[in-house]
């Protein structure tokens, strides 16, 4: 490990924090913002270059830190020939892009997007390519996925741009997904998920059982993302992007992460009889199909999308091959093929630019127009057709050796011919792209009068072209990174002589039958095309959508099956799958024997018994009438209260009690302003399924509890018993487990308690600013109501009863950690004393002499909680382990102090908040429902100033 | 504990299931709403309360010390039985009756369930 290996944190970190700055950076201009996008692309390439002597020499750099070991994923990167390769790439084109998209795109499109998106992307990229741990290298992958999204859409205004950006994240997305299997399944088999163990691994990985599974997995993802037959009609969709996102995605990044995954995985997966046939034979059959259909398009950038289809399906096979001098080729063939294809799509951004068009059709002549992109153009175009002193020709004549002596199923004849067809049509589109685009005649009829763009514009395509003609030239260059890389990707120590002149080889021979075949095809493009136009073929986008359109309906049919809006439906789902994986636990057998014998019944709690069946009985009965439903309710629910008292369960008794009824006063004051009976709806057939449903799941839950009672079962309650004093200090234990052993569960349970009145209010809020509004305001309610709305008698009762109420509230509060009691049931008592008030002098009266909001009271609460909660943290003790002390202060008893009662503040505060902010939301309505005069007097008519009243009448 | 209060006990006992049994059955006998009003008033006051005598009379008996509990659920019944009793009437009177059935209040003003306050808002 080097010295500086934590710059690789700071070269994976530059582009995520890069990101933030166009967007600050656009207000300044269009220049700046571009100068400052490549202030953090540029320091990570700086940075980069620092460990170029090193990695040429074949170390490899790494730095870890661990993230989540629990899962195996730590945050861990490394640098080799491969990751340092791509990297460069990566960052380089990168600076490139972001020049030329400052003079490409144009005042309208929002700028400071663009270098958003697009450092997001380069971020992601750069994480796959030195990430050395494949949960991270996922991450990383499903973010490109993303960013590439925000990119290729990045036209919104454009329907092609939203087609195409969907298409390519349902299909690199769903590719991503398998491959997320494929690496876990990896992970599983080599007992690591650090790369460099697997790819130490690889003979164990290709002995397993697992392989083949594993193997067409990740090659799914791959083969997605590198757009790789039949899932390479993503891409030339995704050409409805700024050119200069082709050029970026398309040439150099993207598409070449799946390359890039192939070849990383090389040492570990490839090598077997199974890699070679799935991956060469793609590769082959993506090479000849990409290039046949490039060839007959007339869209520049759909001619350079298929070709680069072509092209990756050339590196697939050769990384197919599984040989290491096929590894060197496809090693040298990603630097050409990045070179020329950056630099033909920015001349076809450049064309379409000053042109209008990029119809192949409705171009001709530009050399005379635009001779500097003549001249790019043209040298990128013959590098991409393999014509001897341009790059493109090395690894293509490195790639015809290869496949010249590669047998297929006992045949010496299917790769070679098929790979000599495939260079032969990328020398005919090739020659197209030349020929029809510049030569020929200048014509009069261009959308617009093309000339040759600034300087900043063609710089980019430029520099790259220089390269070519560099390497092309002298390949000796290219050497120590090729090596490099080369030897990363097949973990052994390679030394290629990379030249031009091999000697009078089969390839020198196939390479003259596809640059002879190529101009030939071109003489005779006019007839083909016309052939090809009239043929039939599959439109790949149509099949597609279909595919989706299918999906689509599969999915909503099951989803509004299921889910239809019916809350009885959803009731009778989750029940009969409740009692149906109930029954399968019965019927797996295991009940012990009963060991003990029933209790005799006391006749009182026979009767109690009775008296509760007969309620519920009655409340199915008459739950049309609803107000009757109602006292039935509170019927059943005051004696389930005595039954846990008699049960010696006096938390539940106090925390049911209190419970309803707030619900009550809550289901009263709602029941206003609802019907008071409820339709008739259910058909006699849906009412007997209910009913059926009902009776299985409440005897179903009664059999189990009955047959729990029967046998001594060891519980967990007798932990909670032994530990409540000594780990939690009190002496209470449901309270104990509620805020000290299960204080987590309780955390979540006042959140999503504060989460329901705080969605109370708001969908109150959207009722009455809807129709629901009209119409309470038109009922008449005027009718069945008394005049005097605030009694004297309850007004002067409730203002007694409200400090009693408040201090056994607190008392509650207090006691609870020892004694029956705690934070929810003093919540709900202070909640029942407030509501007497708002019952006996109106909300608003009530609301005018109290200064609470109780959207703050949850807000208090919750954080209250999770600050104590926190609180543990400082002493490190983990999340909610609580503390506790007792004091002494002369004139009362000694007293318990824990953090548990802070929590239990939190607690109180929340459920206090929530209920009187539900209570609010109701009455709401009643403002609305007409009664909105506020009465300025506690009580009707206060007979304190009947004596004025008398001298008045005198 | 002395038999002497044993039967005190008991006497009040008896005398709360007496006043509970005849308050249960005059809400089913009895006809209208308001009439048996009347019934559940004797179960709380009598009813009830014969009980908590019996309760407060056995526990100093068997402790020596006065239980107070008792005497808060008297207040509690005191102060809730008869809002009670004057909503259901003020309901019934609502409802089922119409203003000239009932006699007049006496005094310068009508029923509260009819009329408004005095000297209420402006306007009404």
């Amino acid at each position: 490990m080097s010295d500086g290996a934590h710059f690789l944190f700071l070269i994976a970190l530059l582009p995520f924090v890069g990101a933030l700055v166009p967007g600050v950076m656009i207000r300044a201009g269009r220049t700046a913002c571009a100068s400052f996008t490549a202030v953090p692309t540029a320091l990570a390439l700086i940075l980069l270059m620092t460990f170029a002597p090193a990695v040429l020499r074949g170390e490899v750099i790494q730095a870890e830190i661990e993230w989540l070991p629990q899962l195996g994923l730590s945050a861990s990167f490394f640098l080799d020939g491969l990751g340092f390769l791509f990297a460069t790439m990566i960052l380089g084109v990168g600076l490139l892009i972001t020049l030329y998209a400052r003079f490409y795109l144009s005042g309208d499109d929002p700028m400071g997007q663009f270098y958003t998106y697009l450092l997001l992307f380069q971020g992601a990229m750069l994480g796959i390519v030195i990430s050395d741990n494949i949960l991270l290298l996922l991450i990383f992958w499903e973010l490109t996925s993303l960013s590439s999204f925000l990119l290729i859409g990045y036209w919104k205004h454009l329907p092609e741009g939203r087609q195409g950006a969907r298409m390519a994240l349902a299909v690199t997305g769903s590719g991503g997904l398998a491959m997320i299997g494929g690496m876990l399944i990896l992970g599983n088999i080599v007992g690591s998920y650090n790369l460099t163990d697997i790819l130490a691994a690889g003979d164990l990985i290709r002995a397993s059982d697992w392989y083949l599974p594993a193997l067409i997995l990740i090659l799914l993802g791959a083969f997605t993302k590198s757009a790789q037959f039949p899932f390479h009609f993503w891409l030339p969709h995704a050409m409805a992007a700024p050119t200069p996102v082709s050029a970026y995605l398309h040439s150099a990044t993207m598409v070449k992460a799946g390359v890039f995954l192939m070849a990383r995985m090389w040492p570990a997966l490839a090598g077997t009889d199974a890699w070679f046939y799935i991956v060469g034979t793609t590769g082959l059959i993506t090479m000849v199909l990409g290039a046949l259909i490039a060839l007959f398009k007339d869209d520049l950038k759909a001619l350079l999308a298929f070709s680069t289809v072509s092209h990756l399906g050339l590196l697939t096979m050769l990384l197919g091959f599984g040989t290491e001098a096929a590894a060197v080729a496809a090693v040298f063939h990603i630097i050409n093929h990045l070179t020329f294809k950056a630099a033909l799509f920015m001349t076809a951004g450049i064309v379409d630019h000053e042109a209008h068009t990029r119809d192949i059709k409705r171009l001709g002549g530009l050399r005379h127009l635009m001779p500097v992109t003549f001249v790019i153009g043209t040298i990128a175009a013959l590098s991409m057709a393999g014509i001897p002193f341009f790059n493109g020709f090395l690894s293509k004549e490195m790639m015809l050796e290869e496949a010249s002596h590669t047998k297929w199923l006992d045949s010496y004849y299917v790769v070679p011919v098929l790979a000599t067809l495939g260079a032969l049509l990328s020398v005919a589109y090739s020659f197209r792209f030349i020929a029809h685009v510049f030569l020929g005649p200048v014509r009069d009829d261009y959308p617009h009068k093309p000339h040759d763009p600034p300087f900043g514009m063609w710089a980019a395509p430029a520099l790259l072209t220089v390269l070519v003609l560099l390497i092309g030239i002298l390949p000796a260059v290219a050497e120590p990174i090729v090596t490099a890389a080369a030897s990363a990707v097949t973990g052994a120590d390679l030394h290629p002589h990379l030249k031009i002149w091999h000697g009078v080889t089969p390839a020198l021979y196939m390479s003259i039958l596809a640059i002879l075949g190529g101009a030939v095809l071109l003489a005779i493009h006019a007839p083909l095309d016309r052939a090809w136009i009239k043929a039939p073929r599959p439109e790949a986008k149509t099949i597609f959508d279909g595919l989706v359109a299918a999906l689509a309906a599969f999915a909503r049919t099951i989803t509004e099956g299921v889910h239809n809006g019916a809350i009885s439906r959803y009731l009778a789902i989750f029940t009969v799958a409740s009692v149906g994986l109930g029954a399968v636990a019965f019927a797996g057998g295991g009940l012990s024997e009963r060991t003990r014998e029933l209790l005799p019944i006391p006749p009182v709690i026979a009767v109690g018994w009775l008296m509760l069946i007969v309620a519920t009985v009655s409340v199915v009965l008459m739950h049309r009438a609803r107000f009757r439903a109602l006292v039935l309710i509170g019927i059943i629910g005051l004696s389930i209260s005595a039954g846990f008292a008699y049960l010696s369960a006096p938390d539940l008794a106090l925390t049911q009690i209190s419970v309803e009824t707030v619900t009550i006063m809550l289901l009263l004051l709602a029941l206003h302003f609802l019907p008071k009976e409820t339709p008739r709806e259910s058909p006699m057939g849906l009412k007997l399924r209910d009913g059926l449903i009902a009776i299985a799941a409440g005897g179903g839950v009664g059999g189990l509890v009955y047959a729990f009672l029967l046998r001594d079962i060891d519980t967990i309650s007798d932990y909670h018993i032994a530990n409540s004093y000594e780990g939690g200090g009190g002496t209470n234990v449901v309270n104990v487990i509620l805020v000290d052993f299960r204080g987590y569960d309780t955390y979540g349970e006042i959140i999503v308690l504060g989460i329901a009145g705080l969605i109370i209010y708001a969908l109150m809020q959207a009722l009455l600013e809807g129709p629901a509004a009209r119409r309470l305001r038109n009922v008449d309610y005027s009718q069945d109501r008394s005049r005097d709305r605030h009694p004297l008698m309850m007004v002067v009762v409730t203002r007694l009863l409200m400090p009693i109420a408040i201090m056994v509230g607190i008392y509650i509060f207090l006691r609870g950690h020892n004694q029956p009691g705690g934070g929810f049931v003093a919540g709900l008592v202070i909640a029942i004393a407030l509501l007497m008030q708002y019952m006996a002098s109106g909300f608003a009266w009530t609301q005018a002499r109290q200064r609470i909001e109780y959207h703050a009271m949850i807000g208090f609460g919750v954080v209250i909680a999770g600050l104590t909660g926190a609180g543990a943290w400082v002493f490190g003790l983990p999340f909610l382990t609580s503390g506790y002390t007792y004091v002494h202060l002369p004139p009362i008893e000694e007293f318990e102090l824990a953090t548990a009662m802070l929590f239990d503040l939190g607690v109180f505060l929340t459920v206090l908040g929530a209920v009187m902010l539900m209570l609010y939301s109701l009455s709401r309505i009643a403002r609305y429902a007409g009664s909105a005069d506020v009465n300025v007097e506690a009580m009707d008519y206060d007979p304190s100033e009947r004596q004025s009243d008398a001298e008045e009448a005198r | 504990m002395p038999l002497y209060v044993e039967i005190l006990i008991s006497v009040f006992l008896v005398i709360s299931g007496v006043f509970g049994f005849v308050g249960s059955y005059g809400l089913i006998k009895l006809k209208d709403s308001v009439q048996r009003l009347h019934a559940p008033t004797k179960a709380t006051t009598l009813g009830v309360g014969g009980v908590l005598i019996a309760s407060m009379i056995y526990f100093i008996a068997k402790t020596g010390h006065i239980s107070i509990h008792e005497l808060l659920i008297t207040l509690f019944l005191f102060l809730t039985a008869p809002i009670t009793a004057n909503f259901i009437a003020k309901a019934y009177i609502a409802r089922n009756m119409r203003e000239g059935e009932l006699p007049s209040s006496g005094g310068r003003y009508g029923w509260a369930v009819y009329d408004d306050p005095p000297e209420s808002r402006p306007g009404s």
